[in-house]
Formats: structure tokens, C-alpha cells, sequence
């Protein structure tokens, strides 16, 4: 098995992009990632791509991306597996290196949440990912899926609403420095305690934005990464984990399996260690779930997640730096992008060139979980100060 | 002469003394199971059990009274004995009228038919007799069938009100009942479907007071009477028709269910496009969904719900499962509160994971008769038959947690 690593990385804002369609989106992030190529990138070297995207906004998904960034020429596989869409398509286009069929493939990721009316997204998003005879009617909302997670997590657990909110002012303070995101000001724990309630136990600002926004990585084999650049940061390892789709069939919902089987796959493959991780991109989509996957991921013990949010320990400046983007309760979460921004991110950060850079990062680690909690994706990624 | 053997009440936890609103999840069929699970449960001893051999309660018919039947084209018989656990071969009448209607069904009934009476407007009850071989005796008195059509209602529901009370006092029910009693004849005990003031006015004594006027109203009038063990007229009117039956003699079992009235939660329903629903989705799940069953795997006797096939790791598929009725009383798991405008929903609601008793079976399920935000972890209560939702047009039925001790909104 041939060793992959990212050689470009690029994204648009991460925004309401109402004045921008999928179609402008994904061109802008797939030139700002050619652009981020030390040693320049001839188009015609792509030999195949990946997309990622949850929603078939304007149609056809693999059509859009080859007729939009010129890449007729070459397979594109359309790759959705709910919010861990984005790093599964980063694990599809590692096979393809890894296997030695290509030497050179683009994956990308984009979603326009905000492409239609906010009123109807609740029914829109919950029709992709609930049965329709059994859970739809019920109004089981996209925050509601996590919150009843959250819920008994916060009965089980000694985490309160207080650490949740911790989270939120620590994603919010990330995002400030970072151009690409959506939600750059501060906040305070009152301000998240005091926000109106979207579903008990999250208010408003422990959820995410709806967002609209397209990531691009650059992946070529190790051996052939030199043409683009000294600077390679490589994928250590991948995995994808499944779960019980239906709630009612989770026996322990103060964890996420699909988590923990992502990341034992991911961990497995690359050799490493949770302690080995020096940053990591984590599912946010609301607070509580960041918390839950402290656990899942190993970066603590089971119900110890408050006590690293306590401890300042996932802030920058801390020992283990989460979501220094932003997350996607701040940068903002286009669903099939953000699992591939988790890795744009997290190639400036091993490089050096973030927006908030955490000093000496050398592992990192991204993170995805959804389908509602039945699906989760996790890349490792190493940056190029230990390679060289 | 018809015999009745129980009698059973149901009012929504909603409204005031002024009478009860049924909930955003309830229609006149589900209230009609209310009503007939309570019959059935009281005739038999159970406890809402779920199947028996001859069907719960020996029930072979049911008749069903109401103004208000949600499904006026395909009908409402498949969910109605879903609801009561009765077999699909039972025949079901659905007989559209009120409170007269409700004491002629009775009255015409063979012993094993369950009759029940269901309102909605303008107060919500719903009552339930089961018929049988012996009980309480009651037997046809008179009937007179007159026009005074003071409010109509069309096919399409538009209400016209001829707007004269006074009219319909003077011309209705009372000319009627004038017309039937002869010099010398008993007073009726109770006269149900009209207001407590008339039927106090004709009334021998003091008349039991009725949660409604509708059709259910006459099975309530009959349910005082059997608790009291009175014998003699009950009256029922609608507009000027009115039925009368003699209740000579027997007891019945009476069972109500009849939780305190609280006041109906502050609600916000936000419109929005139409809940899509798939009906080839909702006739797959509907035995299961309607009758609260799992599946249970022949080979390893596991309980699936929903029903579902499975693969073994030998890659064989498994499709031979049964279906079983589920425990209906559980605990909760975990909940949450919807509080953030959801189209096409009343907001806030709650939805909860209930682990039912015994059986290590989830349900998620909406929560039913406690206000939103009220229900905890560890909260323990029943799953009853709800409308969970309306979807383009269609009743979508399914069951819904009700906590045992309902508590006011702490959030």
C-alpha cells in the first residue's frame, strides 16, 4: 500500500452565499487549492476525483464538479455518506493512491444549506436521514437527533449545560482570527446559557450555523509528492465507523460508536496513539457532541470530556488545541464540505500556515459523526516536520 | 332488550369544567380507542393486555357514532380495531350522528358489539359499551326523528348557524320529548345532548351533568346511570330528533378515564409546506405501527422494533418473524423539548425514547397529555394510540408516551 499525502489545500469562506451557487463555489475552492501548491499544478494532472456532498443542489453531483472545474477527462466519483461525507471522500481518494491506481486525485466537498428557504430545511435535511414511516412525523429535527443524545449524557454524565457553553465562547474565540469563517466574534457563557432554546438542552449558540461553502484537497502518493512540493503533509490513517441508524436501537446514547469504530480503524492504521494528536478538527455541529467525542476519539476518559473543558486543555494554548477553525459551530457547516475543510485546516496547521496556529502541531486529527449519530469518519493526518 | 356489560369513559386531560379540548394528537378515533381499550380492559379485568383468543372482550363488531370521523372516503375501521387490538376480520359500522344515534346503536346492537360514541367539537369525550349477554338492561323507549336544522355542516365542513337559540329550545328537543312522553309518563332520568340548564328543566331530580352534547353524551348519561344503579328513562337529542331508551334493571362495570382538567399548553403552529408522506412506507409499517407489535425472530426469538429481516453471518436471510404486541408501559430514557418553529408542527413539543417494560424494546415517541418540557429521565407512564402527525393530507397514526403523573412546565 502506497503512502498518500496532501500536497494543496484551499476553501471559499464558509458563509450565506446567497449571491453564489454550487456551481461558483466549487471552482473558487478547487483554484485556491491549486493555488496552494508550493511548486505549481498543471490541471491535466488529475487523474480522478472525489466529491462530497450531502444534497443534490442544481443536480447531478460528479457532472457539476467535472463540468465546473474542468475536469472532463477523468472519473469523479460522487461520494455522501451523511455528515461524514467529507472525510469519507478523503478515504475513498486515499484507495485510490494507496491502492497505485492514480498517482494525483482532487477531492473536494461543498453543500448550500442556504439554498433554500430556512423554514424548510428542518423537513428538507430530516427527510435525507430519517424513516420515513417511523421517525419523520414525529418532528424529529436535526437538533433534536443529537439532543437526545446530549440529554442523557448530561443525566450519566458530570457535565452541565455550563461546560457546553464553554465549548461554544472556546469555538467562537477560534474563529475570530480565521477568515473562512462564518461566526467571527466572541461570546460569553451567559450570553450562551441566556440564547433561546432550539432544542433542550442546546439554545442557540450551542448549534451550528446553516452554511453554504466548498473545501479542495490535492492528494498525490508519497512518492510522487515532491512535483508539487517539499511540504507534504501526510494521511496516516482513515476509518470509517457505522451505527444502528434508528435511536430507538442505541443502547448507550452518552457515546457514538461510530466514533469510536472510526477512529480505532484510523488509529489502527496510522500506528498512533489519542495522545499522539496535537490538534484535532472535531464534530461541533453542536456543543455537546464536541464533548461526547473527546471520549469517543481518547482523548479523555469515559465522562471526564468537562474536565478538559475546565482545564482550557482544547483551546489553543492548551495541550490538546480543538477546533482552532472555529469548528463547525463557528466556521460553519456546509456538510459535505466540512469534513474536507477539518483537513484544510488541518494542513496549515501541520505546515505552519494557519490562521490560529497551535505552536509545534505535528499530528492531527479530523473528525466527522452524523446520519444522525450512525455514521462517523476520522483522518490522521502528519505534517511535514517529521517526515523531513 | 340489550344487555350492556361495561361502560367506559375517556375525556382529553385538556380544557376546564367548561368542558375538554381533545389534544393537537387526538381525533375522534383516537379517542374512540381510549374509550373501547377501557370497555374491553373493564369487561375482561386487564389492563389494555392486547390480544386475546376471541379478540379482547369476545368484541365480533364494533360501531362507531360520531359527528366528526377524520377519514370520510376509505374510512376509519382498519385503524379503529388496530387501536382497540381487535382482529381486521371484525365488522365495523361507521355511523355518522349524535347523541340519538349513539343510544340507537346501543339499542340494535347484538350481544359482542362494542358501540362507542366520539366527539371532538365543541367538547371532546369520548364513551364506549360493550354489549353482551347479560348486564345492565336496557331497552328501545321511543324515537322521533324531526327537522330543525339550526346549524349545518357541509361535506366540505362548512358550518352555517341559523343563529336562534330560543327557536331550537322551544322547537327542538323539547317539542320532541313533549311530543313522545304521554300525560303520566316518567320523567327521563337524564336527557344528554343538550345543555345541563334543559336537562334540568325535564328532568327528574337532579340529571347527571355531561362533558358533552355530542354523541358520545348519551353513553356518558348511561355510565351515571349504571354507577348509580338508577333505572328508568334516558333521553338523547340532537337538533328536534330524539331517542329514548328505559334502563330497567342489571349492573354494568363502569371504568373511567377521566384524568383532571389543566389548561391547554401555550402552542405556536408556524405553516409551512405540506409534511410529505410516503403511503407504500406507511401501509409496510402499519400493523405494526397502529398495533404497537414487534417483530419476534423465529430462530432466536428476538424482538424487533420496527418489525424488520435480518442476515446471519452465515449471510442467510432471515424474513420469518411474528408479530407480538408490546409492553405499553415503560420508562423514559431520554428526552428532549422541540422549542425552535417547526413547520407544519405545533411548537414546543417533546419527544422521548421510552425503554418499555420487560422486554429491552425502545420506542421514540412524541409525548402525549403533559405539557412540553415536562417529562424527565426515569419518568414512567403508558404508550397510547395518537395522531402523531398530519402528512399531506393524511391521518398518521402511531403511539405516543403518556406519563403516568403529569407535572406543570418547570421550564
Amino acid at each position: 500500500m502506497r503512502e498518500v499525502a496532501i500536497v494543496g489545500a484551499g476553501m471559499t469562506p464558509f458563509a450565506e452565499h446567497f449571491s453564489l451557487g454550487i456551481k461558483d463555489l466549487l471552482p473558487m475552492a478547487f483554484a485556491e487549492c491549486a493555488a496552494s501548491v508550493d511548486k505549481g499544478l498543471d490541471v491535466a494532472d488529475i487523474q480522478a476525483a472525489w466529491f462530497g456532498e450531502l444534497s443534490t443542489t442544481d443536480g447531478f453531483p460528479a457532472g457539476i464538479l467535472a463540468d465546473t472545474c474542468g475536469l472532463l477527462e477523468v472519473p469523479v466519483t460522487h461520494v455522501e455518506n451523511a455528515c461524514a461525507t467529507g472525510n469519507d471522500a478523503v478515504r475513498n481518494a486515499v484507495m485510490g493512491i494507496a491502492s497505485g491506481f492514480y498517482d494525483v486525485v482532487l477531492v473536494m466537498g461543498a453543500d448550500k444549506v442556504r439554498e433554500s428557504a430556512s423554514k424548510d430545511t428542518f423537513w428538507e435535511w430530516a427527510g435525507m436521514t430519517r424513516d420515513m414511516a417511523w421517525d419523520y412525523p414525529l418532528g424529529l429535527v436535526a437538533p433534536a437527533n443529537f439532543a437526545l443524545h446530549v440529554a442523557r449524557y448530561l443525566h450519566e454524565s458530570p457535565a452541565t449545560r455550563e461546560h457546553m457553553a464553554m465549548v461554544a465562547v472556546k469555538n467562537h474565540h477560534h474563529a475570530v482570527s480565521n477568515p473562512k469563517a462564518q461566526l467571527r466574534f466572541d461570546i460569553t457563557v451567559d450570553q450562551v446559557l441566556n440564547a433561546p432554546v432550539v432544542v433542550e438542552p442546546f439554545g442557540l449558540y450551542d448549534c451550528t450555523p446553516q452554511s453554504d461553502g466548498a473545501a479542495a484537497l490535492l492528494l498525490a502518493a508519497a512518492d510522487v509528492a515532491d512535483r508539487y512540493t517539499n511540504r507534504p503533509v501526510r494521511i496516516r490513517g482513515v476509518g470509517l465507523g457505522l451505527d444502528r441508524v434508528m435511536h430507538q436501537h442505541k443502547r448507550d446514547m452518552t457515546t457514538f460508536p461510530a466514533t469510536v469504530r472510526a477512529a480505532k480503524a484510523a488509529f489502527g492504521m496510522a500506528g498512533l496513539t489519542p495522545a499522539d494528536v496535537d490538534v484535532a478538527e472535531v464534530h461541533d455541529c453542536f456543543t455537546g457532541v464536541e464533548m461526547i467525542s473527546y471520549e469517543d476519539l481518547g482523548f479523555c476518559s469515559r465522562f471526564e470530556a468537562y474536565k478538559l473543558v475546565e482545564a482550557g486543555a482544547t483551546s489553543v494554548g492548551g495541550s490538546l488545541p480543538v477546533n482552532p477553525s472555529g469548528g463547525l459551530k463557528a466556521k460553519g457547516h456546509p456538510p459535505g464540505a466540512t469534513g474536507v475543510a477539518q483537513c484544510v485546516e488541518l494542513f496549515e496547521q501541520l505546515r505552519g500556515s494557519a490562521a490560529n496556529q497551535v505552536d509545534g502541531a505535528r499530528i492531527g486529527l479530523a473528525h466527522n459523526v452524523g446520519g444522525p449519530t450512525a455514521v462517523s469518519a476520522v483522518t490522521l493526518l502528519e505534517g511535514p516536520a517529521a517526515v523531513g | 332488550m340489550t344487555h350492556v356489560a361495561a361502560i367506559a369513559t375517556y375525556l382529553p386531560c385538556w380544557g376546564s369544567a367548561r368542558g375538554r379540548v381533545a389534544g393537537g394528537d387526538e381525533d375522534a378515533v383516537t379517542l374512540a380507542v381510549e374509550a373501547g381499550r377501557a370497555a374491553i380492559d373493564a369487561a375482561t379485568g386487564g389492563g389494555s393486555a392486547g390480544g386475546g383468543e376471541a379478540g379482547p372482550g369476545g368484541v365480533q363488531r364494533v360501531v362507531l357514532v360520531s359527528r366528526e370521523l377524520p377519514l370520510l372516503e376509505g374510512g376509519n375501521a382498519a385503524v379503529l380495531l388496530a387501536g382497540l387490538g381487535l382482529d381486521p376480520e371484525i365488522e365495523v359500522s361507521e355511523r355518522l350522528g349524535g347523541a340519538p344515534a349513539a343510544l340507537d346503536a346501543l339499542t340494535s346492537a347484538r350481544p359482542r358489539t362494542l358501540v362507542i360514541a366520539a366527539d371532538v367539537q365543541p367538547c371532546a369525550g369520548a364513551a364506549a359499551a360493550l354489549v353482551a349477554g347479560s348486564g345492565l338492561q336496557v331497552v328501545p323507549a321511543a324515537r322521533l326523528a324531526r327537522s330543525l336544522p339550526v346549524r349545518t355542516r357541509s361535506a366540505a365542513g362548512e358550518v352555517h348557524d341559523y343563529g336562534d337559540p330560543r327557536l331550537l329550545r322551544e322547537r327542538g328537543a323539547l317539542a320532541s320529548l313533549a311530543s313522545l312522553a304521554g300525560d303520566g309518563a316518567d320523567k327521563p332520568l337524564a336527557f344528554a345532548g343538550v345543555d345541563a340548564r334543559q336537562a334540568a328543566a325535564v328532568c327528574a331530580g337532579q340529571p347527571p351533568a355531561l362533558p358533552t352534547t355530542g354523541a358520545s353524551s348519551a353513553l356518558f348519561a348511561l355510565a351515571a346511570l349504571a354507577e348509580s344503579r338508577s333505572s328508568g328513562p334516558l333521553f338523547a337529542a340532537e337538533q328536534a330528533t330524539v331517542s329514548g331508551v328505559r334502563v330497567v334493571d342489571g349492573a354494568a362495570l363502569v371504568r373511567r378515564v377521566e384524568p383532571a382538567a389543566r389548561p391547554v399548553p401555550a402552542s405556536t403552529f408556524t405553516p409551512g409546506k405540506e409534511i410529505p408522506v410516503s403511503l407504500a412506507a406507511y401501509e409496510r409499517a402499519f400493523s405494526a405501527k397502529v398495533r404497537f407489535e414487534a417483530g419476534r425472530q423465529a430462530s432466536t426469538g428476538e424482538l424487533d422494533f420496527p418489525p424488520r429481516y435480518r442476515v446471519g453471518q452465515d449471510g442467510t436471510l432471515h424474513t420469518d418473524y411474528t408479530l407480538v404486541p408490546l409492553p405499553r408501559t415503560g420508562t423514559v430514557y431520554t428526552g428532549v423539548t422541540v422549542r425552535v418553529p417547526v413547520p407544519g408542527l405545533p411548537t414546543p413539543y417533546s419527544l422521548v425514547i421510552v425503554e418499555l417494560d420487560d422486554v429491552g424494546v425502545r420506542v421514540l415517541a412524541g409525548v402525549t397529555g403533559a405539557s412540553p418540557g415536562t417529562v424527565q429521565i426515569g419518568d414512567r407512564g403508558r404508550m397510547v394510540l395518537r395522531r402523531v402527525a398530519v402528512r399531506s393530507g393524511v391521518p398518521d397514526y402511531g403511539y405516543a408516551f403518556c406519563p403516568e403523573q403529569p407535572e406543570e412546565a418547570t421550564l
